[in-house]
């Protein structure tokens, strides 16, 4: 079995600082592996576990927090690691990246199982893992929070608002998973001492042949609660001050 | 000069916060109520590898340094402020290291995959109760008969006593005891490894009572006496009659290993402070940090506290040269100062910040709904002694300075 895990380069979000005016401190903040493309890591590494697979991730960028996100995959027990070497990979469209995946298949594959994060921390599209099977041409089963290998077959859960829907599919798949599919594993010390002697490929945005499509992001701003500071006094007349408090909630406040 | 953590220093330290954020936070509070480190979450710690973090991994260790040790012991103390598991590490770290160093082979291979596994505990016994500074008076004896050591006396204030009966392993201590002619001082004492439970059985000579303390309640600790526990030769660390020196190496590293426990409290206390004096209003809605009495006092604060962290990193630092590196350029005897510093300064920096901390909290700071008191009790034990009492610091830095002749302790 060989398995295909794509993680993303988000920022902390439980680490960032705001300016006093509400603007968020984005330069400053630290970056980290997506919350659900960590558990899209440890459901391939399980996988490798339990059947002797060869797992491999990829991340698109070029800071030094992408290698050190490779290597956290290799510090969970990922075999083999792949940056692609984009600048402004922040505005990179989901499109692009499906295009960019759809060229790493080509060259390292082919792949039992493509696994990923549903959304990312930052963007929220939770479009990825359709796209790319669009542009792969396989079949995609999104917002997974349980997957099984049984008898040849992928077996996935989602739970709908309507809902839990099981799925089952032979390979190849796509697979886009939430936080709730498992708790990842926290890498030893031993285990980050060998990710830093590990390869870490490299490739060039240039060489995929891919079109970049960038979405310019303009603005960041914190949502700001102000007080309305409205004081009824309702020593004198309790129901008629609850009433402007209802009609006031019911307005929208 | 690099002021900088390596990059494997920060992944380390990310992934020791992550732990826990997820098995420690959630359960300090209860840990020091309680008075006791649950074994599950002992164990869960074990697996994590934070024990015998600078050991090799050929006797199980993790084959890290002296400075993620403190790294370790810091972000630890900072999801524990009692720090009580941050003891608890680095008690299992630092002590280890001089089995690894002085101890035989076998026994080395015996004892510290079993501490690494988090199934045993491994800790320190040299005080004694005629006071715990004086270490060239312990009265403990060993004398060998064939090749077995029959040890007899007493030691107290001693960590672990709980731990080691609760573990499914058992463990034992560091242990200094005199075995020569008294008159020859501290070149009379011997270091042993003493065992007191292996394989889950509670080895005979072994008497032990755990006192009851006011903070710093998570990890116990206790009393014993040895009334003719046998050791095996082979369970003897290093040379006869040089124990001491051995002793003052440990407690050198286990200086820098408190002294960054105290700086993870004092971060988290720090960080209680800043959040309060910014929400706290008062006298017609001005926040608590307005009040340039207040912000002045945190700027001081914390300047105490990154000049504790700077001394406790540079010892840990100039540690990695001597112990893991074994660079030459650096002896032994030249921890001595860069130890005593950061021992001396860290819990001093800490409890000052709680102290402030109490104040500015108010009245609801003495009630045990806020657990600022916790930190407060559980780093003051370090200012009060353990690892050396702080003017044994004093007196080690002053013979550096005016000369041994005029510093007589």
């Amino acid at each position: 079995m060989r398995i295909l895990t794509l993680v993303k380069l988000t920022v902390d979000i439980s680490q960032l600082k705001y300016e006093s005016s509400g603007d968020p401190l984005m330069d400053i903040v630290p970056r980290k592996m997506g919350d659900s493309d960590k558990c899209a890591v440890e459901e391939a590494v399980r996988l490798k576990e339990k059947y002797n697979a060869h797992t491999v991730v990829v991340t698109i960028g070029s800071t030094l927090d992408h290698e050190r996100i490779i290597r956290d995959a290799y510090a969970m027990g990922i075999d083999e690691g792949y940056i692609v070497e984009v600048d402004g990979y922040e505005n990179l469209q989901a499109i692009t990246v499906g295009e960019i995946v759809k060229s790493i298949v080509e060259m390292t594959g082919p792949y039992d199982l493509i696994i990923l994060g549903a959304g990312s921390l930052d963007t929220h599209s939770y479009t990825l893992g359709p796209i790319i099977a669009s542009k792969i041409g396989i079949p995609v089963i999104a917002g997974v929070d349980s997957l099984n290998y049984i008898d040849g077959c992928f077996e996935a859960r989602c739970v709908m608002e309507d809902g839990t829907y099981i799925y089952r599919s032979k390979p190849p798949l796509i697979v886009t998973v939430t936080t709730e599919v498992n708790e990842p594993r926290i890498p030893t010390l031993k285990t980050i001492l060998k990710s830093k002697k590990m390869e870490i490929k490299r490739l060039k945005i240039e060489n995929l042949k891919v079109k970049l499509e960038k979405i310019n992001i303009l603005d960041i701003k914190r949502y700001v609660i102000q007080r309305k500071n409205i004081i009824w006094d309702a020593s004198e007349d309790l129901e008629k001050a609850i009433d402007n408090l209802f009609k006031l909630l019911v307005s929208g406040v | 000069m690099n002021f900088e953590f390596s990059e494997d220093e920060v992944r380390f330290r990310e992934s020791v916060r992550e732990f826990c954020r997820r098995y420690i936070e959630p359960r300090w509070v209860e840990i020091d109520e309680k008075g006791r480190i649950p074994v599950d979450l002992i164990k869960k710690m074990g697996e994590q590898g934070l024990f015998t973090i600078p050991i090799s991994e050929e006797y199980g260790g993790m084959g890290g340094t002296i400075t993620m040790t403190a790294i370790a012991a810091e972000e630890i103390a900072y999801h524990d402020p009692s720090v009580a598991t941050a003891v608890y590490t680095l008690l299992n770290n630092g002590w280890p290291l001089l089995v690894e160093r002085y101890g035989k082979e076998d026994v080395k291979k015996e004892i510290l995959p079993k501490v690494s596994a988090g199934e045993a505990f491994y800790g320190i016994a040299s005080t004694e109760s005629h006071g715990g500074s004086d270490v060239a008076g312990i009265k403990t004896t060993a004398v060998k008969k064939n090749d077995v050591w029959i040890l007899n006396g007493e030691k107290t204030y001693i960590s672990g006593i709980r731990e080691i009966q609760e573990l499914p392993e058992g463990g034992g201590y560091f242990l200094v005891a005199k075995t020569g002619k008294p008159e020859y001082g501290h070149r009379n004492i011997t270091a042993f490894n003493l065992i007191v439970k292996w394989n889950g059985k509670i080895r005979q000579g072994w008497k032990p009572t755990i006192f009851e303390e006011i903070g710093r309640r998570g990890i116990s600790t206790g009393a014993f006496i040895l009334e003719n526990f046998e050791i095996e030769d082979k369970y003897r660390i290093g040379e006869e009659n040089k124990g001491f020196y051995y002793l003052m190496e440990g407690f050198n590293v286990a200086r820098i290993l408190v002294a960054a426990a105290t700086i993870g409290s004092g971060r988290w206390a720090l960080d209680q402070a800043i959040e309060w004096v910014k929400t706290r209003r008062l006298f017609e809605g001005r926040p608590l940090a307005s009040f340039q009495g207040v912000s002045f006092k945190l700027s001081e604060l914390y300047g105490e506290l990154e000049a504790a962290k700077l001394l406790t990193y540079r010892a840990a630092w100039l540690a990695d040269k001597i112990y893991i590196e074994k660079n030459p350029k650096w002896k032994e005897k030249d921890l001595n100062i860069p130890a005593a510093l950061c021992k001396m300064k860290a819990p001093e920096a800490t409890t000052k910040i709680y102290e402030e901390l109490m104040k500015w909290y108010g009245a609801y700071a003495y009630t045990k709904d806020c657990n600022a008191f916790r930190g407060w009790l559980g780093t003051f034990s370090y200012t009060i002694g353990a690892e050396g009492a702080q003017n044994i610091m004093r007196i080690i830095i002053a013979r550096d300075l005016i000369g041994r002749e005029y510093v007589k302790g």
